[in-house]
C-alpha cells in the first residue's frame, strides 16, 4: 500500500515485496515504540494507565470505524452502540453462563459482528447517506433493547463484569497487568487491520469506497464487501468494547449515547481516513482531549459560579464539537495527512520535492 | 375503532409540526445535498430564543416570533458562510460530520442557554383550551400550530414556485454546474436554503417548546423528523408533508397499542424500526429521487 518510500529502497524479491515495514530504520522504530508502550507504565504511574488503558481500548473501536469508513468508505453514525454490544455480551456471558472472560472476548466481537451484519444488509441496496441512517437507526434500536430488556441486561442500572483472573501467573486484576493484556490485543488487532489493507478483500473495500460501480464492473460483488466492511468493523468495535468494559469492571448503556457515536466519526476525521495511523491518532485524541476537559472543568465552575453543574456538560460538547469543525474546515484530511507531509520534507529535506 | 379515530386525529395534529421539520432537512438536501442533522438543534435554539423574549424580557409575543425568525436566520447564514462553504467538494463525509458535530455544539448552546433547566413558557402563546367533537378532545394549541405548520408550508411551496430565487432553488437541485452556467449563484442559493431552513426550523421549535416545554428533550422531535425524511424521500416537499403526518399518526397509534405492551420509550423507538423497514423495503423514500449514476 505504501507508495512513498523512501529513495533508494528498492524491493530485490517478492519477500521484501510483501514486508510491511521495509528499512531497518522503519523496523528499529516500530519496534522501539512497542518495547517504549511496555516500558511506559512503570514511568507514569496510575494515572497514566488509567488513561492509556481506555486509549488502547478506543484504538481497537476506533481501527473497526477506520475499516468502515475510512476503507469502505461507509458512513457509520452507530458505532458507540456497537462497541455496548461487545460490553454487554461479555457480561451477560459472565452473569448468565459462567464465561471466563477469555472465552468471552472473542464472542464479544462475534455477537457485536453479527448484529452490525444485521444492520448492514441495507448496504446491499444502497449507499452514502442513506446507510447513515440505517446506522443512526440501528443506534436507537440497539441502546433501546438494551436499556428496555430488564430481565437480562439490567436496564439502565448497567451490569457488573469481572477481568480475567490469573493466567500463567501474571495477575490482571492489576490495573498494570491488565493495561499490557490491552495493549497486546490491541497490537493484534493493529496488525489485523494493517494487514486487511494488503488482501483481496481491503483491496476490494478501497475500490468500493473509490467508485463502487467502477469496482462492480471489475467484478467485486459491492454488496457483499460492504455488509463484510460493516461485519468487520463492528467485530473490533466489540472487541474494544469487551476490553474497555473489563477495565472498569462495570457497564452502562449511558455510556454509549448518541453523543459517543459522533464523537467516534468526528475524531476518526481529526485522526485521518484511510491509514492505520489516523485511527490511532484519532483515538489518542479523543482519550487526551476527554482528560484535559475534566481538568477544566474545575476551570469553569471557578469561572461561572456554583451554577456550573451544566457548564461542564456544554463545555465538553462545544470543545470537541468545534475541534472536530475546526479541522474539518482546514485540514480536512486530518493529523495522519500532516504527518506523511512532515515526513516526506524530513526524507526530501534539502529539496521542496 | 373510537381509539383508532383519536389516534389518527391526534397523530395528523402532532404530525404537522414533524412536516414543517422535515421541510426544513428537505430545503437544505435539496439544493446543498448535505444532509443538515443539525437542524435537530436548532429546534433547541429557536425555542430558547422565543423564551427568552417572551418570558425573560417580557417582549411582545409578535416582536419575539420576529426576532426568533431573524435569530434563524442569522444563525442559518452563519453556519452556511463559516463551516459549509468551504467543504463545498469534499467527499460526502465531511459534510456529514460537521452537521452531526455542529448537532452537538448547538446542543451544548443550549444548555448554557437553558442553564441546565427545562423552562416552560409560563402562560403559552397559542390559545390554550380544547374543543369536544363528540368523543375527540382537540387541544387548541394542537390545532393551531398544525395551521400555523400548514400556513407556512403553504407559503414555502409558493416561494419555490413562484419566485425567481425559488425558480434559481429548483434549477441548483436539478444540477449544481447547470445552474452556473445558466448564470444562477449557486452560493448565494446554498446560504438562501440554509437560512429559510434555519428560520423554519426554529419556528418549529417554539411550537414545541410551546406545547412540550423548552428543553434540550426538544431535539428528539428533530431525530424522529428523520425517519420522516427518508421515508417521504429526502428531496420531495410533499414525501416531507405525508410522511411528517405519518410518524405523527405512527406515535400516537404506538402510544395507544404498543406502548402498553412494551417498556420504555417505545415513541422514540418505534419511528426507528419504521425508518430500518422503509430502508430495507424501499430505500429512496415514497417520492424520492433515485439517482442513476454513471462512470
Amino acid at each position: 500500500m505504501n507508495i512513498n518510500r523512501p529513495c533508494g529502497t528498492f524491493d530485490r524479491n517478492y519477500f521484501q515485496a510483501k514486508e510491511l515495514y521495509r528499512t531497518p530504520l522503519r523496523k528499529t522504530l516500530l519496534a522501539l515504540f512497542i518495547i517504549a508502550m511496555y516500558v511506559i507504565p512503570f514511568v507514569v504511574g496510575e494515572y497514566g494507565i488509567s488513561i492509556l488503558t481506555p486509549i488502547c481500548a478506543f484504538t481497537i473501536g476506533m481501527l473497526g470505524l477506520q475499516i468502515i469508513t475510512g476503507y469502505a468508505g461507509q458512513i457509520s453514525i452507530g458505532h458507540a452502540a456497537f462497541m455496548g454490544i461487545g460490553m454487554y455480551t461479555v457480561a451477560i456471558l459472565q452473569k448468565y453462563f459462567g464465561f471466563s472472560f477469555w472465552l468471552a472476548l472473542p464472542f464479544s466481537g462475534l455477537v457485536a459482528m453479527a448484529v452490525g451484519i444485521i444492520f448492514g444488509i441495507p448496504a446491499l441496496r444502497m449507499k452514502g447517506l442513506y446507510l447513515a441512517f440505517a446506522t443512526l437507526a440501528a443506534h436507537f434500536v440497539i441502546v433501546y433493547v438494551i436499556s428496555n430488556w430488564r430481565s437480562v441486561t439490567n436496564g439502565t442500572d448497567g451490569m457488573y463484569m469481572s477481568r480475567p483472573g490469573v493466567l500463567f501467573g501474571i495477575d490482571f486484576t492489576d490495573d498494570r497487568n491488565y493495561y499490557f493484556l490491552a495493549l497486546t490485543v490491541t497490537a493484534i488487532m493493529t496488525y489485523l487491520a494493517t494487514n486487511l489493507a494488503r488482501t483481496k478483500l481491503g483491496r476490494a473495500l478501497v475500490a468500493v469506497r473509490d467508485n463502487d460501480i467502477a469496482a462492480e464492473l471489475m467484478g467485486i460483488n459491492v454488496g457483499t464487501t460492504k455488509v463484510l466492511a460493516f461485519g468487520i468493523g463492528c467485530f473490533f468495535a466489540g472487541v474494544s468494547g469487551a476490553i474497555g468494559g473489563a477495565y472498569y469492571e462495570y457497564v452502562n448503556v449511558e455510556w454509549f449515547g448518541l453523543d459517543d457515536s459522533i464523537w467516534y466519526l468526528g475524531f476518526l476525521v481529526v485522526g485521518g481516513f484511510g491509514s492505520i495511523f489516523g485511527a490511532i491518532a484519532g483515538a489518542v485524541v479523543w482519550k487526551v482531549m476527554d482528560e484535559l476537559s475534566t481538568l477544566v472543568t474545575p476551570l469553569t465552575e471557578a469561572l461561572l459560579g456554583g451554577a456550573a453543574f451544566y457548564a461542564s456538560a456544554a463545555f465538553s460538547l462545544l470543545f470537541y464539537s468545534l475541534i472536530i469543525i475546526t479541522f474539518l474546515v482546514f485540514e480536512p484530511r486530518g493529523i495522519s495527512h500532516r504527518w506523511e507531509m512532515i515526513k516526506r520534507s524530513y526524507r526530501l529535506h534539502p529539496f521542496p520535492y | 375503532m373510537e381509539e383508532i379515530i383519536k389516534s389518527i386525529v391526534l397523530g395528523i395534529c402532532s404530525g404537522g409540526i414533524y412536516a414543517l421539520i422535515a421541510v426544513s432537512y428537505v430545503v437544505i438536501y435539496k439544493s446543498t445535498r448535505v444532509f443538515p442533522f443539525s437542524q435537530a438543534a436548532v429546534l433547541i435554539i429557536g425555542a430558547y430564543i422565543m423564551w427568552y423574549c417572551t418570558i425573560a424580557w417580557h417582549i411582545p409575543i409578535w416582536l419575539g416570533f420576529v426576532i426568533t425568525c431573524a435569530g434563524g436566520a442569522i444563525l442559518g447564514m452563519f453556519v452556511e458562510r463559516a463551516f459549509m462553504r468551504p467543504l463545498v467538494g469534499q467527499p460526502i463525509l465531511a459534510p456529514i460530520v460537521v452537521t452531526l458535530s455542529l448537532m452537538l455544539f448547538l446542543r451544548g448552546v443550549g444548555i448554557l442557554m437553558g442553564k441546565g433547566d427545562v423552562q416552560g413558557f409560563g402562560e403559552s402563546f397559542l390559545p390554550v383550551g380544547a374543543w369536544q367533537f363528540g368523543f375527540l378532545h382537540l387541544p387548541k394549541i394542537q390545532i393551531y400550530a398544525f395551521l400555523l405548520c400548514a400556513v407556512i408550508i403553504a407559503a414555502l411551496i409558493l416561494f419555490y414556485q413562484k419566485t425567481r430565487t425559488g425558480l434559481g432553488m429548483r434549477v441548483v437541485h436539478e444540477d449544481h454546474v447547470v445552474a452556473q452556467n445558466l448564470g444562477i449563484n449557486v452560493k448565494r442559493i446554498f446560504q438562501y436554503s440554509w437560512i429559510i431552513s434555519c428560520i423554519i426550523a426554529s419556528i418549529a421549535g417554539m411550537l414545541l417548546g410551546n406545547i412540550q416545554g423548552v428543553g434540550l428533550a426538544l431535539d428528539a422531535n428533530g431525530i424522529v423528523a428523520i425517519a420522516a425524511v427518508l421515508f417521504g424521500g429526502l428531496e420531495s416537499f410533499s414525501g416531507a408533508i405525508v410522511a411528517g403526518l405519518t410518524i405523527g399518526i405512527l406515535q400516537m397509534l404506538t402510544i395507544a397499542y404498543i406502548a402498553p405492551l412494551l417498556p420504555g420509550e417505545t415513541t422514540m423507538m418505534v419511528p426507528f424500526v419504521f425508518l430500518l423497514l422503509v430502508l430495507f423495503i424501499k430505500p429512496y423514500g415514497l417520492f424520492g429521487l433515485v439517482r442513476i449514476e454513471r462512470l
